[in-house]
């Protein structure tokens, strides 16, 4: 056990927080816009000066724009942009999904079209997984490519279907596109395997037969957008591992999903969780003892997490391989967020069930915390299947 | 920054648990405790403990395990309180029937709450086994583990009031049969310590005058909640080996769904007392090692925050947790014949001892305010 960070790691958080104080929203970066078109350009503002300060792509190779950093590094990076309230850099998904997909999978010649507009935010992306009918059930996705020329292998793929919960659509240049190409016949007889004959695409969005619609929350702001694909065309050259190939493809962008983000939303939580107390200080509602140990346990719950997450990544880092962390911390993050929100409507009072209040939204977006990146209920499948090596369901 | 036991802790564990999986088998544990419950016949043997088992207190006691955190100086080994919880989780995860918990906590509290002469005392005959202890706070909520006459027994105000030593002999432990049957418990009804009032005459107070404890019981409140651990994780690999066992409508049980997400959440409530309770020792031992002020006076505020939130945890896991166990294993699990009965008990009565989930969580809730977020400054990897 060492719960410290060695010299290197010191240093290497100390020029990122003198840098943040200086770029991040104490310093120059000033304070988020509410309307949502200008705050994407704000976010994208903010990302390119990260890009320009070298911190946006952290945990990329040196080769291709990053800082080539640790682990651990990367943990901290994520934990110092949360605890100076700085923002997520607008295009997350490029960053921590799309750029290390392409790495894995893609070609050099998609490599080197893709890589280098991803950190400057130059081209940004979405992610085209979800599909009304395939949402746990991923692998049941039925957008469908064809060949445009059927006897031409090279001919372009034109892809039709439809696709949902696609956040930052309406400002994506690219898209993380599984589609199926092959039979695998959706799952739909017994015993075919649903997820062969999927394969992975990056789809440019800048085309007429990509139709975007706003996808209104429970909150009343379309975080989300659905999106409608017919003939959509994709060239050849821009299939990623090959046809028939996207279920692997699609793993790994899936499982470089929580890296990092977890040690952010974990600040987040934590900050958010300073915020209550202070407020049941001053309100009077900390002397209550049924919130006071409503409190403590969200204090509990809220270390737990940030432990939780830094016994994943020594598992990685000492064994190389996660362990029962990722899954565990998404479950523990969603369900803590949710009673922490929950439990600030009786600290608040009514200010929380006030329309357009902070509190207001936060009570509803919680919601779908359970729910966006794996409900709880496929974590606690995983969990129980995967780490704990419990019989898969009939 | 790594959050996993070293290599020689790790080494540590795992000889503790090879030697108790083939010392303290739930075989052996129901041996123990038929031997207490038998009639009895002729002249009692007086020198045993019932419920206890003495050949394997005696083996622990010549392994040196009994001293492990106690200072060379005064006999033991002089590790910290990581190797001792690492220990310590696996007399629980064995159920071992041994007067352990009782003896390692009163150690830590006249360790880190005694003075000179209270160490010198007493430390070494706590290091050799040859003197139990007991630990316990002022209220007698709980059956205490190891609390018999022939005992050293270390009683504390829960609120961070004076705490009080009793010499072996003072008279106030009475015998009480605690729901778990194993290692032995008595009662120590003792409701406050009035620091106006005289104690006992075999009494003296921790600390030489009646001084606001903690260091020690704080200390005492991880160790408890690391056998915590080891029970709760027993239950846990219990469970989930019996329902990929157990076929019901021609299936395993654990291919069910409610079934799978019952374990699912037995694995969470584990990790979390898990990470906290290591979190907790590993901040002790940091303060222990600390040699600058600041880093200190830092750890020293960090430690009853995080040994709270280690108790509270392991005692809400430990109720939990075994009760689960119980549940998924369905009516075989309500019987005598299924052995989960015992991680249910064990963990029932160290759930309230030295506090339980509330009485840390208000802890928790009257520090939080003034205790900043534990942040990673040292470099110094000193506890490894």
């Amino acid at each position: 056990m060492d719960l410290t960070f060695t010299p290197e790691q010191l240093a290497f958080r100390d020029e990122l927080r003198a840098w943040l104080a200086e770029h991040g929203p104490a310093g120059s970066l000033g304070e988020e816009p509410d309307d949502e078109d200008e705050s994407w350009e704000w976010r994208r503002e903010w990302q390119r000066t990260l890009s320009e300060g070298g911190w946006a792509g952290v945990h990329w190779p040196k080769e291709v724009g990053g800082r080539g950093a640790s682990l651990t590094e990367t943990a901290i990076f994520f934990e110092e942009l949360g605890r100076s309230g700085s923002p997520l850099p607008a295009d997350v998904l490029g960053i921590l999904l799309a750029g290390p997909t392409l790495m894995s999978w893609g070609d050099d010649a998609q490599q080197e079209r893709l890589l280098p507009t991803i950190l400057s935010a130059d081209e940004t992306w979405c992610q085209g997984f979800s599909e009304p009918d395939a949402g746990s059930d991923f692998a049941a996705v039925k957008t469908r490519a064809v060949k445009a020329d059927p006897d031409d292998p090279d001919s372009d793929w034109l892809i039709t279907g439809q696709k949902v919960w696609t956040s930052g659509a309406q400002y994506a240049k690219w898209c993380m596109l599984v589609a199926r190409t092959g039979d695998g016949r959706g799952g739909q007889e017994p015993g075919a395997k649903k997820h062969q004959g999927l394969t992975y695409f990056v789809l440019d969005m800048e085309q007429e037969e990509v139709d975007v619609r706003p996808l209104v929350q429970i909150t009343g702001s379309p975080e989300f957008n659905e999106l409608f694909l017919t003939d959509a065309r994709v060239p050849q050259s821009m299939v990623v591992g090959g046809v028939g190939n996207g279920w692997k493809v699609a793993l790994t962008t899936l499982m470089n999903e929580r890296a990092g983000l977890a040690f952010f939303l974990q600040v987040r939580l934590r900050q958010a969780l300073d915020r209550l107390v202070a407020v049941a200080q001053e309100n009077g509602s900390s002397e209550d003892p049924v919130i006071s140990d409503r409190l403590a346990d969200l204090h509990l719950r809220t270390e737990a997490l940030r432990l939780m997450a830094w016994k994943g990544l020594t598992a990685i880092e000492q064994y190389g391989q996660p362990g029962p962390e990722g899954s565990l911390t998404k479950w523990l993050w969603s369900e803590t967020n949710q009673l922490l929100v929950q439990l600030a409507v009786d600290v608040v009072g009514a200010e929380a069930l006030t329309a357009d209040s902070r509190w207001g939204y936060e009570l509803l977006r919680a919601r779908g915390n359970s729910i966006e990146g794996g409900t709880t209920e496929i974590q606690k499948t995983i969990i129980a299947e995967r780490v704990l090596g419990l019989p898969r369901a009939s | 920054m790594r959050f996993d036991l070293s290599e020689d802790q790790q080494e540590i564990q795992r000889a503790a648990r090879d030697l108790l999986g083939g010392r303290a088998t739930f075989a052996q544990l129901r041996t123990v405790v038929a031997e207490k419950d038998a009639e009895p016949t002729g002249m009692p043997d007086l020198s045993r403990t019932p419920g206890e088992d003495a050949a394997l207190t005696a083996e622990l006691a010549e392994l040196g395990w009994t001293g492990i955190a106690i200072p060379e100086e005064h006999g033991g080994q002089g590790l910290g309180l990581v190797e001792l919880c690492a220990i310590t989780e696996e007399l629980g995860y064995a159920v071992a029937a041994v007067p352990y918990l009782g003896t390692v906590t009163a150690a830590l509290v006249v360790q880190h709450e005694g003075t000179e002469d209270q160490r010198g005392d007493w430390l070494p005959h706590l290091a050799s086994g040859q003197l139990r202890g007991a630990t316990t706070y002022t209220g007698d909520r709980v059956p205490v583990p190891g609390a018999t006459d022939a005992a050293l027994l270390l009683v504390g105000d829960p609120h961070g009031g004076p705490a009080a030593l009793y010499a072996p002999g003072a008279g106030i432990a009475e015998d009480a049969e605690a729901v778990d049957p194993t290692r032995g418990h008595g009662r120590i009804p003792i409701p406050e310590l009035d620091p106006e009032e005289e104690l006992n005459p075999r009494g003296e107070w921790l600390g030489g005058t009646p001084t606001p404890s903690g260091a020690g019981f704080d200390r005492a409140a991880v160790v408890v909640a690391a056998e915590l651990v080891g029970v709760v994780q027993r239950a846990l690999d219990m469970t989930v080996a019996y329902v990929k066992e157990r076929r019901q409508f021609g299936v395993p049980v654990g291919s069910f769904q409610a079934v799978q997400h019952g374990a699912a959440q037995m694995l969470r409530d584990v990790a979390m007392a898990r990470v906290l309770t290591y979190n907790a020792a590993w901040t002790a031992d940091a303060l222990s090692a600390a040699e600058d002020e600041g880093e200190r006076a830092r750890l020293a505020a960090e430690l009853p925050v995080a040994a709270a939130m280690a108790k509270a945890a392991a005692s809400d896991a430990g109720r939990t947790v075994t009760a689960a166990a119980v549940q998924l294993h369905g009516g075989i699990g309500f019987t005598w014949e299924a052995d989960v009965h015992w991680l249910l008990k064990r963990a029932q009565v160290d759930a309230a001892l030295l506090g339980g989930a509330g009485h840390h969580r208000r802890r928790i809730a009257t520090r939080t305010s003034s205790v900043p977020v534990p942040e990673p400054t040292a470099d110094e990897p000193a506890t490894d």
